[in-house]
């Protein structure tokens, strides 16, 4: 089953992704990155903080949709309809910021619009009309035959290699560098995905970055932008 | 030291409110200062490492209550290996609630859990303000954790982990804030607004706002900024 998570974590899928910074475009312009070391500073924040909860909302996703890897047993579909809107409502919940909002919508049904085909199932449907992208991302993982963990480690992944693949377009940052840079984080990777499980009082990772939040609404109103986000 | 603190609000005659449980055992006394308020006092040093605060507010229909705190509270760590002090403050609320303790001023080597769970009914009403300081003035900043969970008619509005201080992941310098100032509010809606280290989002009849910076009074008054917006609503009407 490695096969379809690395499809899934790979920036070739059509779903998107591209059209998307991770808020490095303004960071880029606020100065906050510049240069490979700030980069990675960077991608560290955004990996425990978005990258984190979309972790945990990617596999609570992918257990609720089943499948062969998840551990639990199909559930009735109506149910994974009304647990699937629960849990877009906590993603919902956990990105205040409007503009990240319509960019994880934006991704979610992208990667619905090729998961259907990818991976044909009738779990597709259960899903809202626009999902949060770890929404999508988990059900494509659990459609693939993949397990909660595996699309928790897909999440957490594409949390920072969106990013790191535009600041070195916007930077025109040499391609082994950034390449290190991102390597450099695989240990943070997986322990972001280890830790994509509910707390102690049933809570799923809600970590948050009040400057991404700031970064991707002052991102929004500007014109001269080459990302959406 | 475990501390338990509860209140409730209840609509009584003459839509006066009532307060007919105001009780607090450990390190926090509760007085009532005004026809709907109380203010906790600290009654020891602290909170200390390894410390236990829960905080129990019930605001029932058509009643209102207002919880202040009488000095900042300044965390301290516990001898050795400190473990982090927690408050938890849970809320269930069906008239209005106006949450606005003094700052928490965590010192050096301390970790400060802080965890507000408000469960608002339909109509219900909540202003919740948070003021963290980290260090004492020339003092290494201590560690802070904060996590808002509200709910209205049983969906999440806003679930966020903000976590500052040294050994916290995202804290990294460009922008590791000493100062942190944050306010949510459920009510009436307000519009987006940006500004500098300063956020207002907009939520589903509320807002978020928070700022950060190296010192509280100047971040309060980037906070004070967002707030003084008026409403778009207000605006076009």
């Amino acid at each position: 089953m490695t096969a379809a998570l690395l499809a899934l974590a790979d920036s070739r899928l059509p779903a998107g992704g591209h059209t998307h910074s991770g808020g490095v475009e303004q960071a880029i312009a606020a100065g906050v990155v510049s240069d490979p070391r700030s980069l990675e500073t960077f991608l560290r924040r955004r990996l425990t903080t978005s990258g984190s909860t979309a972790a945990g909302l990617a596999a609570a996703a992918c257990r609720t949709a089943g499948g062969p890897r998840t551990g639990a047993a199909p559930a009735p579909a109506g149910d994974r309809v009304a647990a699937l809107r629960a849990l877009d409502r906590e993603a919902e919940a956990r990105t205040p910021s409007p503009a990240l909002r319509a960019a994880s919508r934006q991704q979610g049904r992208g990667l619905v619009r090729v998961g259907r085909r990818a991976w044909p199932d009738p779990v597709w449907d259960d899903l809202p009309a626009h999902p949060h992208h770890p929404l999508a991302l988990g059900v494509a993982a659990a459609v693939a035959g993949l397990a909660p963990g595996d699309a928790a480690a897909a999440a957490a992944y594409l949390s920072i290699t969106g990013p790191a693949t535009a600041a070195q377009r916007l930077l025109a940052m040499d391609p082994i560098t950034v390449a290190v840079v991102t390597a450099r984080l695989g240990d943070a990777v997986d322990e972001v995905s280890a830790a994509a499980v509910p707390d102690a009082d049933g809570w799923l990772p809600a970590g948050t970055d009040p400057l991404l939040d700031l970064l991707a609404e002052v991102h929004a109103d500007r014109t001269d932008r080459f990302f959406a986000s | 030291m475990r501390t338990l603190v509860e209140v409730v609000a209840r609509a009584g005659p003459g839509g006066r409110t009532v307060l007919p449980v105001v009780r607090a055992s450990g390190q926090l006394a509760v007085r009532r200062t005004g026809p709907t308020t109380v203010h906790l006092v600290a009654t020891a040093f602290g909170p200390l490492g390894g410390d236990d605060a829960v905080v129990r507010l019930v605001v029932e229909a058509g009643a209102r209550l207002a919880v202040r705190t009488v000095a900042a509270a300044v965390v301290l760590p516990a001898r050795g290996e400190s473990p982090p002090s927690v408050q938890r403050v849970h809320a269930e609320v069906a008239g209005v609630l106006d949450l606005q303790p003094e700052p928490t001023v965590v010192t050096a080597g301390a970790h400060h859990r802080a965890v507000l769970h408000a469960e608002l009914d339909e109509d219900a009403e909540l202003t919740a303000a948070e003021l963290v300081q980290l260090g004492r003035t020339g003092e290494e900043p201590g560690r802070w954790t904060g996590t808002t969970r509200v709910t209205r008619a049983g969906v999440p509005v806003l679930h966020t982990t903000v976590a500052l201080g040294p050994g916290a992941a995202a804290w990294l310098p460009p922008v590791a804030p000493r100062a942190w100032a944050s306010t949510v509010h459920l009510g009436r809606a307000a519009a987006r607004v940006t500004g500098e280290d300063a956020v207002r989002l907009p939520l589903d009849r509320g807002w978020v706002a928070s700022a950060w910076g190296d010192r509280l009074a100047g971040t309060r008054a980037g906070l004070a900024l967002l707030e003084g917006v008026p409403p778009v609503e207000e605006v076009l009407s």
